[in-house]
């Protein structure tokens, strides 16, 4: 056990040196260029998708927050507790997919009114 | 351990043990440092951009003429686990920012509110160089409510090990700078905005 707990310091020790870099995250753009050419089949098709993206990426998000806080929880463990703390997610990844798909709808719900589309 | 401590205090001349075991307790000791220590939320001071002369003007129609009516998306910092920015600190540092440009109504007159939505902040957990990245939309409605500029600005900023020994502290600074550049980037699109004609004022729904 004691080569276990001096292996798991020195690993955690080392990511902590070499750094744990958040994953890059890039959010759909709020505006996009041809909007303005779209129609109303095309603006109903791609408030459906985003719509569907989104929950899914808020049921994800909750998923991430439940694992980060069990890590957090098991940050006590001496020896891996140190391990769990360094695999902890906060890119928020899904969060920021999820709230730029949402402010993109309204974008498009925008369009949708100014073109006087029926549904 | 505790003896490769005793060791070191009491001989003068350590065995390869009591060395491995000293490198050990340096480590183990850096590694505590980085994680420890009580998180703290970043200041709204440090997030305020500052023009540079050289920049191109902004529209004429933005002087003292946009407020900052929402903010939202922010956290409040746990001080028990990272360092976060919360709405209101966006709020004053990019009312500021933009008080800064001369572009903010006076009074309640504000003819290009401005709603923000804080996407995110993607951070690293440890690390020597720490890069934050924030995600920002901004919406800036012109006085007939329609959107003048909607721009989602995806803005890094790396603090690195020289800036501050301890992690939470260098954290803390890396969120404070994603967000300085990330106010600088909007203003450099508001300084591209087309303004059609010239409105009269409209009250602002929130405040600045």
């Amino acid at each position: 056990m004691k080569p276990f707990f001096a292996g798991s310091i020195w690993f955690a020790a080392s990511v902590c040196l070499w750094g744990c870099a958040a994953r890059n995250v890039v959010p759909v753009q709020m505006a996009q260029p041809g909007d303005e050419g779209l129609d109303c089949s095309a603006l109903a098709h791609e408030l459906a998708a985003n719509e569907e993206s989104a929950a899914r990426f808020l049921h994800q998000d909750k998923k991430v927050e439940q694992a980060n806080t069990a890590r957090n929880v098991g940050s006590v463990i001496p020896g891996l507790g140190l391990l769990l703390v360094l695999s902890t997610d906060l890119s928020n990844e899904e969060q920021i997919k999820a709230r730029a798909l949402v402010d993109r709808d309204e974008r498009l719900r925008f369009l949708v009114k100014r073109k006087q589309c029926t549904q | 351990m505790k003896q490769g401590v005793k060791d070191m205090i009491l001989n003068s001349k350590p065995s390869n043990s009591t060395m491995r075991n000293g490198a050990r307790l340096a480590v183990i000791a850096v590694a505590a440092m980085q994680l420890a220590a009580c998180a703290t939320a970043a200041k709204p001071e440090a997030m305020i951009a500052t023009p540079t002369a050289s920049a191109q003007p902004f529209p004429q129609g933005l002087q003292h003429a946009m407020c900052v009516r929402t903010v939202t998306g922010g956290q409040k910092t746990n001080a028990l686990w990272v360092s976060k920015v919360d709405d209101q600190s966006f709020q004053t540092a990019l009312t500021a920012s933009l008080g800064g440009a001369g572009l903010v109504a006076q009074g309640s007159a504000c003819s290009f509110p401005v709603d923000v939505n804080l996407l995110g902040l993607s951070q690293p957990i440890a690390g020597f160089d720490m890069t934050v990245t924030s995600h920002v939309n901004y919406k800036v409605y012109d006085p007939a409510g329609q959107p003048l500029v909607l721009a989602t600005i995806d803005a890094p900023y790396t603090a690195d090990f020289s800036a501050a020994f301890v992690a939470t502290e260098r954290l803390r600074l890396a969120n404070e700078g994603s967000i300085r550049t990330n106010i600088t980037q909007f203003m450099d699109k508001l300084r591209q905005a087309e303004i059609k004609g010239s409105a009269p004022a409209v009250a602002a729904a929130g405040g600045n």
